[in-house]
């Protein structure tokens, strides 16, 4: 098994997006449970591109980490590690990360504690907007570390994570679109 | 007479939550930055004197064919002040421009003196003036002294078009010439060359020439290089 697979950070953040997938289909995906799971699925998300960033900075001052592998197909080296492609304008794809989970946790942590606010509305159309456009960037990244970085193709396991963090959420937010759709957004109802 | 109740629709809450998950957000994220800062501190980086160089990645010419290239590959990360290393001497030129063409005598006689205890590399960048266009011959040409242009000031060639390359003062440059670009001149805050960064083994910038003018290359080796032997 590639080394990279047995991190037991890399296991934890499998199992945090496990947990979140199982919040999304237990009791026939009510309101309740969805909106724990867009919040787990973001909370995955925010932790995963922090570890990210703190891969690149280590990457940066000591040009390698011992918080990911640098061999193989699936490592972080290659990735978080090349110079031209580990940023956006200079600043690192781990802060975008970072930013843009606090915004779905905001937005996904409002609606769960007050899902009948007059907001809730706006905020679930803003949820799924802010989300759908993350995608192309996921899209785009996984291209950069098939094709762009060092001796592609690489995989880093730690922004896939990231990644699936937020299609998982794409996915409950569009459950809870539906439930609000077909009145099942009130439990009581 | 039995009235009908009206089914009540479930109300928002009186208090505004949006508040509170702010402030949830605000205990996570300085959470997380507080981890950052303890586990792995963001290095300052830029061309300034005390910071760490910007690293690239991008092709290199060292005189048979273009291979690719990566700064922060050649430093010693365990490098501490006072142990003897490799630095490192980045020149920054135009191939075109008049002052880099007549620095070429100095860049190879500082070779001559300093190539044991300093590793010489030259940035090929294009100046965004008429008559700076360039190529990978043209850059070959330069760091080989072979004929490319013509000595008629017929815009062909290097040093503006005005000479043949292989007119270049100096020696033959034997170490790498990358192939430079916008984002590396952005990067290092280049506005016109020669520019000149001596680089400590570790890859921190130890002298910039824009921070120290009226300082030589040469006074500079012997100061911050020589000084450190």
């Amino acid at each position: 098994m590639n080394e990279a697979l047995s991190d037991p950070i890399l296991i934890s953040f499998i199992g945090g997006l496990l947990v979140s997938t199982y919040l999304m289909f237990i009791k026939n995906k009510n309101t309740t449970n969805l909106l724990m799971s867009s919040l787990a699925f973001a909370g995955v998300g925010i932790i995963s591109s922090t570890y990210t960033y703190i891969i690149h900075n280590k990457m940066v001052v000591q040009g390698t980490t011992s918080f990911c592998s640098s061999e193989g197909f699936i490592q972080c080296g290659s990735v978080i590690g090349d110079p031209q492609w580990n940023n956006l304008l200079g600043v690192p794809w781990g802060i975008f990360g970072v930013i843009s989970f606090s915004l779905l946790i905001f937005l996904s942590l409002s609606l769960y504690l007050d899902r009948h606010a007059k907001w809730a509305d706006d905020y679930l159309n803003y949820s799924w907007w802010a989300s759908l456009v993350g995608l192309p960037f996921v899209a785009l990244l996984v291209v950069i570390e098939l094709t762009q970085v060092e001796q592609a193709p690489h995989i880093c396991p730690f922004c896939t994570v990231a990644h699936l963090s937020l299609i998982g959420y794409v996915a409950s937010i569009y459950y809870l679109k539906d439930n609000k759709l077909n009145s099942k957004w009130s439990e009581q109802e | 007479m039995a009235r009908r109740r009206k089914a009540l629709a479930p109300k928002g809450k009186d208090e505004d939550v949006r508040i509170v998950a702010g402030f949830a957000l605000g205990s996570i994220l300085t959470a997380l930055m507080i981890l950052v800062v303890i586990i792995a501190p963001p290095a300052t980086v830029g061309p300034s004197e005390g910071e760490l160089a910007p690293d690239f990645s991008a092709d290199a010419y060292a005189g048979s064919n273009w291979e690719n290239f990566k700064l922060s590959d050649t430093f010693d990360y365990e490098w501490e002040e006072g142990e003897s290393g490799e630095w490192i001497l980045i020149q920054f030129i135009d191939t075109d421009c008049p002052y880099c063409w007549s620095e070429g005598e100095s860049m190879s006689n500082l070779h001559a003196e300093w190539s044991n205890d300093v590793k010489f590399i030259t940035i090929a960048v294009e100046l965004s003036l008429s008559g700076h266009d360039s190529n990978r011959e043209e850059v070959e040409s330069f760091r080989d002294q072979t004929s490319y242009g013509t000595d008629a000031n017929d815009g062909d060639g290097c040093n503006s078009g005005r000479d043949n390359c292989m007119n270049r003062p100096g020696n033959t440059h034997n170490w790498d010439y990358i192939e430079g670009s916008s984002n590396i001149m952005k990067d290092w805050e280049v506005s016109g060359t020669p520019f000149l960064v001596v680089l400590q083994p570790d890859g921190y910038v130890a002298w910039n020439q824009g921070e120290n003018k009226g300082e030589t290359i040469e006074a500079a080796m012997q100061r911050v290089v020589g000084g450190s032997q």
